[in-house]
């Protein structure tokens, strides 16, 4: 069968449907026209409460560090969370610029990417799970020394101190490496679905592959 | 008498319900889904009513909204079962069944298309429907929004592997 005997077909079904096919106006009255996608409102406020949670923890991270200002480690440790914090935070009103921007009128590829870049918000927090690992130990200390009143780094050997600070210098680089193939254009590498998949789950694998058939789609 | 917004969806629904229709049934392999996805689509439709751009011809604004909820409706894992909540039980769209030859001869190559259809990913399935449709390459560059080339291109391929799978038909 050639193509045009397809369309051929595909007119017959036309013919059809212009005949048989009819309105059931009764039954389309009586949806509930005024009813919003309750999905993306759902996302929408899960991301408006990440925004209130990680700007409260600048807020109290920025007020940490200028009570500590004479204390240069407990400076450093905050800055470091500060930063992790404000990062994660970028990342929530990015989400909500995202969502806002989600208009079905608009054409297809575009709202695709959009849609599937907020179901992959997850990645996120698991990249900067991964990019805390060498400075953990400032969690610990702005943790021990608010909610104990307990200053760690006082008490830390120097020698420890110094170890820390090289093994987990010569972390960053492999590190950076790692989060940089945590990609959905690197799925294809066995290693890194099965970490996504691990740390992410389905929901946000399956938004992975779909970015990845977007863009074999435009090319 | 000038008529009401309401009444004006309903009489702009009713100049194109084959839209909705055919990307229902293309994007819809089990029956049930299908009242589920037609009246989400006409959500979405009357949501956007408003926003409608004059700029574009009405039926492309139509598939880009009625594409753009199959293609997640059928992304969904779950699918929004919300029936006692604003779902009817009846189909908004009714069919006159006719058990004549011809009429099963068509519906025997229809299925054969839409298992065709059905096998392809979300985005090919979109472009494989407004191809079959006659829409204009430029049109289904704007709905899907890729570039005219590249529609062309795909469309060639789309033409071959429906050679491929309907030759010995």
């Amino acid at each position: 069968m050639e193509t045009e005997e397809l369309k051929n077909i595909l007119a017959a079904y036309d013919t059809k449907l212009d005949k048989k096919l009819s309105l059931n106006v009764a039954s389309l009255k009586n949806i509930n026209l005024n009813k919003s996608e309750k999905n993306t409102q759902a996302i929408l406020k899960y991301r408006i409460v990440e925004i209130v949670v990680f700007s409260l923890l600048a807020l109290f991270i920025g007020n940490y560090i200028a009570n500590n200002w004479s204390h240069t480690h407990l400076v450093v440790s905050g800055v470091i969370v500060g930063f992790f914090t404000l990062i994660a935070l970028s990342g929530s009103i990015g989400q909500v610029a995202l969502l806002n921007q989600i208009d079905f009128s608009k054409p297809i590829v575009d709202i695709r990417k959009k849609i599937e870049f907020v179901n992959t918000h997850g990645l996120l927090f698991v990249k900067l799970m991964f990019l805390s690992t060498p400075i953990w130990w400032s969690y610990v200390v702005v943790g021990s020394d608010y909610l104990f009143n307990i200053d760690l780094y006082s008490n830390m050997n120097a020698d420890f101190v110094l170890k820390y600070l090289v093994i987990n210098s010569l972390l960053i680089i492999p590190l950076i490496w790692f989060l940089c193939k945590l990609n959905y254009k690197n799925l294809h590498i066995k290693w890194v679905r099965k970490t996504i998949g691990f740390f992410t789950g389905l929901k946000t694998m399956k938004a992975l592959e779909f970015l990845n058939d977007i863009e074999d789609f435009k090319n | 008498m000038e008529l009401s917004k309401k009444e004006q969806f309903i009489k702009t629904i009713d100049e194109h319900k084959k839209i909705i229709y055919k990307i229902v049934n293309s994007y819809c392999p089990n029956k049930d889904d299908r009242k589920d996805l037609e009246q989400e689509i006409i959500i979405h439709l009357w949501n956007s009513f408003d926003k409608y751009d004059s700029n574009y011809k009405y039926s492309t604004w139509m598939y880009r909204i009625a594409l753009n909820v199959a293609i997640s409706f059928y992304r969904k894992e779950k699918k929004w079962s919300l029936k006692n909540d604003f779902y009817n039980e009846e189909s908004i769209f009714r069919i006159e069944e006719d058990n004549s030859e011809e009429e099963a001869q068509l519906d025997y190559h229809l299925k054969l298309l839409q298992e065709f259809i059905h096998n392809l990913n979300e985005l090919n399935k979109a472009l494989m429907l407004l191809y079959l449709e006659e829409k204009s390459y430029e049109e289904i560059a704007e709905i899907l929004g890729i570039t005219k080339t590249n529609v062309a291109t795909k469309i060639s391929r789309i033409k071959l592997k429906l050679k491929k799978e309907f030759k010995n038909i």
